[in-house]
């Protein structure tokens, strides 16, 4: 039990290894309770995921009863037609939403970021949507978009702009971009936490030498705070990505995926697969499927975040 | 806005001879965005004192003409059946997140000390693979999860939901500590273990305060994502006397779909308790954002 005793190489056998594993027995006790909870909810329910997504769930019965059915499953999805049109729904969503979100929150920060009467205000006001519940932002945003009563449509009418009130969440055309400003609403702050979190680490020496030496307001974003945001901007964006990829509670509250499955994305469409239509072994072969591809963005994530790991080892 | 534009002004020493573009442009620019976050939430509020008959008017009232706190009273009187079950969901919510807080501290804390302090064979791969647990949906641990409370016997339990809401809350929590932890020096700790006390009273004299704004930021974390949680709670749970607030509110307003000002008001009313803990708290989650995770 050493504290601190810096890196020692790897090499050496198996016999080494289980010595060292040994000497830090204790260590272990520190990280055991966070692994154990680890280990039950997540290890255990992706091996049962992966192997019901090799097996045909009939309806009506018992889940032990299932039959094995090999990647029948995958070959389904992969040839039927919703499957592209949730998978460019999730991707219009997702990039738009990460995107918009990303830019309007670093704005925000860069706004915020000088000191002025009422900042600590706007601040909070700004920081609220992201607080507040999905559900209930979901209800508020469906009250704004109702076909009848809404606020936006009575606004358009009143200015001459619409001749009634048009439909935002009941028409295929108009309910996927009405739901990614809902989306932005609720995420936007987060992106403006981390970005101003993050401008508080640049040295303010360095932009005040950029000033004397003559560089512009944009030069001196460009040249010096942006390099050294470069970091907690991928994370930023790797987690604003993740959360839109996994989103739920939006679309399954406002539309539950309507009209027409305009507004399914992967993760309402498994769950309707799921809970709603017993097809448990499609669904599994979903979520494998969705899983492959959050492990191509983990891998990026944990790559930006090991970044910070090496900054940090060497400072 | 244009008082903030004078002081702001005024407290520059240099004068300006033209009109500085970025600043007017992020000004106009911050206008909009606080136009886009506070009218929807103002909206909700004057809904929420809106009779039923009131709201659904068309063109609708901008300003309720007989303002009423019809449906706060009927949500909040604990002598109807509505106002019942809203409390109750109100208590559970609250218990279920409390809960979730208090466990979630006690499990990142030691764990992000030692993966900040200790060198143990695999640190690396537990760490990211804690951190990984982020990066999917719950939706895919939605069956076996539920098969798995069901073989512990926990279906239907608010024991469940804080088991599960732990595990999403303690990524995020590990990693925000372990960066305050590299940051506080080692050495006050051997100075004083050299002073005669245990690594353990080491660390709950020396180290624990100094890390108490990152354990603020972990539980306001927590508590928010526990208080919020939609998905487990509607499918973990069916009995009525025990949904927590986003589910029940759900499933209330599913029957009465017409009743906006309710459905605005226990919006409201569910927002009120995560935004005062943000806004009293928010500096410490901003501060160990930009020490924890961002200062590196």
């Amino acid at each position: 039990m050493t504290i601190l005793t810096g890196k020692t190489g790897t090499r050496g056998g198996l016999r080494p290894l289980l010595r060292k594993i040994w000497e830090h027995r204790a260590d272990y006790a520190y990280v055991l309770p966070a692994i154990a909870v680890m280990l039950i909810v997540i290890a255990y329910p992706i091996y049962y995921t992966v192997e019901l997504s090799f097996f045909n769930t009939p309806p009506g019965l018992q889940l032990r009863d299932k039959i094995f059915v090999g990647v029948d499953n995958y070959t389904a999805i992969l040839s039927s037609e919703i499957f592209w049109k949730v998978t460019s729904n999730t991707l219009i969503w997702t990039l738009a939403s990460t995107f918009i979100a990303f830019v309007l929150g670093f704005a925000c920060a860069l706004a915020l970021h000088r000191d002025f009467v009422g900042r600590g205000v706007l601040r909070a006001i700004l920081i609220i949507p992201w607080v507040i519940s999905a559900v209930a932002a979901s209800y508020i945003w469906k009250w704004i978009y109702h076909s009848d009563f809404g606020i936006i449509g009575a606004v358009l009418v009143q200015f001459g702009l619409a001749d009634r009130p048009p439909n935002f969440i009941d028409s295929v055309s108009t309910v996927l971009p009405s739901l990614i400003v809902v989306n932005i609403w609720r995420e936007f702050p987060f992106a403006m936490i981390m970005m101003m979190a993050g401008l508080q680490t640049v040295p303010d020496q360095l932009l005040r030498a950029a000033k004397v030496d003559g560089a512009n307001a944009w030069q001196r974003f460009w040249h010096v705070t942006f390099p050294h945001l470069r970091n907690v901007s991928t994370v930023t964006i790797l987690l604003l990505a993740v959360a839109n990829f996994n989103s739920f509670i939006i679309p399954w509250i406002m539309t539950g995926g309507g009209p027409s499955n305009a507004s399914h994305i992967w993760i309402t469409h498994i769950y309707e697969l799921a809970f709603g239509r017993q097809r448990w072994g499609v669904a599994s072969a979903y979520s494998v499927l969705l899983f492959l591809i959050l492990m191509m963005f983990g891998y990026f994530y944990v790559r930006a975040l090991s970044g910070n790991e090496r900054k940090d080892g060497s400072a | 806005m244009s008082t903030t534009a004078e002081t702001a002004a005024r407290g520059q020493p240099r004068r300006r001879m033209r009109v500085d573009g970025w600043r007017w442009g992020g000004r106009i620019f911050l206008v909009f965005m606080v136009l886009y976050t506070a009218l929807p939430m103002i909206w909700m509020l004057l809904t929420s004192i809106k009779s039923g008959f009131a709201a659904m008017q068309f063109p609708p009232q901008w300003w309720p003409d007989q303002p009423t706190l019809a449906s706060y009273q009927k949500l909040l009187d604990p002598q109807n059946s509505v106002g019942q079950d809203f409390l109750r969901f109100f208590w559970n919510s609250l218990f279920v997140s409390t809960a979730t807080t208090m466990l979630s501290v006690i499990v990142a804390v030691p764990a992000a000390y030692a993966f900040s302090r200790f060198t143990f064979p695999g640190r690396n791969f537990l760490f990211f693979a804690v951190l990984l647990r982020n990066m999917f949906p719950a939706v895919i641990f939605l069956v076996p999860l539920f098969i798995l409370m069901r073989a512990i016997g926990l279906v239907n339990t608010h024991g469940s939901l804080i088991l599960t809401y732990l595990t999403f809350g303690l990524p995020l929590a590990i990693w925000l500590l372990k960066g305050f932890y590299d940051n506080i020096p080692v050495q006050l700790e051997q100075a004083a273990r050299i002073d005669g006390a245990t690594r353990f009273q080491a660390f709950i004299l020396i180290v624990m305060p100094l890390s108490a704004p990152g354990i603020i930021a972990t539980a306001i974390y927590s508590f928010i994502g526990a208080w919020n949680e939609y998905i487990y709670a509607y499918t973990f749970l069916s009995k009525n006397e025990q949904l927590t607030l986003p589910v029940g509110i759900q499933r209330f307003f599913s029957e009465n779909t017409t009743d906006f000002p309710g459905l605005m008001a226990a919006s409201f009313i569910m927002s009120v308790p995560v935004v005062v803990l943000f806004l009293v708290l928010q500096r410490y989650f901003v501060r160990a954002l930009t020490e924890g995770a961002v200062k590196h």
